[in-house]
């Protein structure tokens, strides 16, 4: 009987710590201390997706940001059938949406069967509100990971005009 | 035809499942009055918890500091205003006696008389027609109001079930989440997200509109003179729940009172402008501020709703039915904007 509840509580410990070791990679969540950690746990939606699954469509109006922690995730442009990205365990997607609730531009579809945390805006209002110490400490970090994606898509930009500025400035 | 058979299915499967539902809601009204009045309840007081959160209690230690609180407020209620409330009710209750009621009457019948009778209003026989209506309201009373162990139930059930809804609601709303199938998932959550904030505005907007009506209420009789102004006032803020009537009736109870009072209209004259003043402060002043968005109902609906709200649940059904419809109404719009908002394209 013991050895019953040992096992159970060694998947359940394998199960948080396989969360906690995503968690303390996503940027929003990197300098948070183990309490605070486990305030946010409690408030992350885990959810399961088959292979071939939309995950969320283009257009429909975004919530938040999802974790990739176990699987991979697809991210097509619906109009081109263009696959823009392809990530995977320790990823994360849509965190746009958790400042803006614009339609999502692009649908995210599950490439293998994949296990997904969800931290949703409603949860980061209600955050806000009860631990605004926490929240907004989430929030400096959200926009610091949206400004560094800013500064790369920039650079990527240039790198990608580079090459356009020479030939023009040559002919 | 293959994919459409089984959403056809699966819809018809889910309004089986949905009008089970509401049958099994019908066949145990009790039950169901006690939760949606703990819901209310909870809806209200919700933000008051998080504010105590906020400022680093548990959620636990806030709902439980809440109802301390609330037990200080009806220790002191019980202290300042229960004995202030018993007297007026003994006192109507002496005032209801026959001999006065019947001297109260006839001078109130002699009043009309001399002042409508070019109107054709000779003999009313108001003193029989008071005595029997009395005596059906003092069955009706005790077999829709006065029912002790209900009432004892209910005062010891509320409470235990507004307190695990605001201590472990968002544990019912993530479970309920959690059960969703991933592809209604996150518009469910969208959803819930929209309606808390909206019927949540509604709720918390009509119960402080309400409580500052009826303060008004009691303040204005209080200068006036009224007897029993307490009572009217109590009354005239939980009427006021419901539009177009609420208002209209709180005042016409001031105003029987008070020309049963002075046997004149001098008085009547000074209420309706109290009230008058009130409902203009109401609807210019309080109402913008407090009721976020305004739930608009025709008096023929808000009328039907409270008839049926008065037969399925009896005196509260009638109090708590426009609210609830309100409620119902923002439930059911708020879902059709954000699901048209949600699959916009």
């Amino acid at each position: 009987m013991s050895k019953v509840w040992e096992n159970i509580f060694k998947l359940r410990r394998k199960q948080t710590d396989e969360i906690d070791n995503i968690l303390v990679k996503i940027p929003i969540f990197q300098d948070l201390n183990s309490r605070e950690l486990n305030i946010i746990k409690r408030i992350l939606h885990k959810r399961e997706y088959k292979a071939k699954e939309n995950i969320f469509n283009e257009g429909d109006v975004g919530l938040g940001m999802y974790i990739i922690v176990r699987g991979c995730v697809r991210i097509i442009c619906d109009q081109e059938n263009q696959l823009l990205a392809e990530l995977c365990e320790g990823d994360f997607f849509g965190e746009l949406a958790l400042l803006d609730e614009a339609p999502r531009s692009a649908t995210a579809v599950a490439k293998t069967p994949c296990v997904l945390l969800c931290f949703f805006k409603p949860e980061l209002l209600d955050l806000l509100e009860r631990n605004p110490k926490l929240g907004s400490r989430i929030l400096f970090k959200l926009a610091w990971t949206i400004g560094e994606r800013l500064k790369s898509t920039n650079e990527q930009l240039r790198a990608l005009s580079g090459p356009d500025r020479q030939n023009e400035s040559k002919s | 035809m293959n994919d459409k058979s089984p959403s056809l299915v699966k819809i018809a499967l889910l309004s089986i499942a949905a009008a089970a539902f509401i049958i099994f809601l019908f066949l145990i009204p009790d039950i169901v009055k006690l939760v949606v009045i703990a819901a209310l309840l909870s809806y209200i007081l919700d933000p008051l918890a998080n504010l105590l959160e906020s400022r680093g209690m548990s959620r636990t230690k806030a709902t439980v500091t809440i109802f301390l609180g609330i037990v200080m407020l009806l220790v002191i209620f019980y202290l300042v205003l229960l004995p202030p409330l018993f007297e007026q009710i003994k006192s109507l209750q002496s005032g209801l006696n026959p001999e006065q009621t019947g001297a109260m009457v006839s001078r109130l019948e002699n009043v009309l008389v001399e002042n409508l009778s070019f109107i054709g209003v000779k003999d009313l026989d108001l003193a029989g027609k008071l005595q029997g209506s009395m005596a059906h309201a003092g069955e009706w009373m005790f077999s829709h109001v006065l029912d002790a162990a209900s009432l004892i139930t209910s005062m010891i059930l509320i409470p235990f079930i507004v307190f695990f809804l605001m201590k472990d609601g968002r544990e019912f709303k993530r479970a309920f989440v959690g059960i969703m199938p991933n592809r209604y998932f996150e518009f469910s959550l969208y959803l819930l997200y929209k309606l808390n904030a909206q019927v949540g505005n509604f709720l918390r907007g009509q119960f402080i509109d309400a409580a500052i009506v009826g303060l008004l209420a009691v303040l204005a009789l209080w200068l006036i003179g009224i007897k029993y102004f307490f009572l009217i006032g109590l009354f005239t803020g939980i009427a006021n729940l419901i539009p177009y009537f609420g208002p209209i009736a709180g005042a016409a109870l001031a105003i029987i009172v008070s020309v049963l009072q002075t046997g004149g209209f001098e008085m009547a004259l000074y209420v309706i402008l109290a009230f008058t003043v009130i409902k203009l402060l109401d609807d210019a002043v309080v109402q913008p501020v407090v009721v976020a968005k305004s739930v608009d109902m025709n008096p023929l609906t808000v009328l039907l709703v409270i008839l049926v709200g008065g037969k399925l649940f009896g005196v509260l059904g009638m109090l708590l039915s426009v609210p609830i419809a309100g409620f119902i109404k923002v439930v059911v719009r708020e879902s059709i904007i954000n699901y048209r908002k949600y699959r916009a394209v």
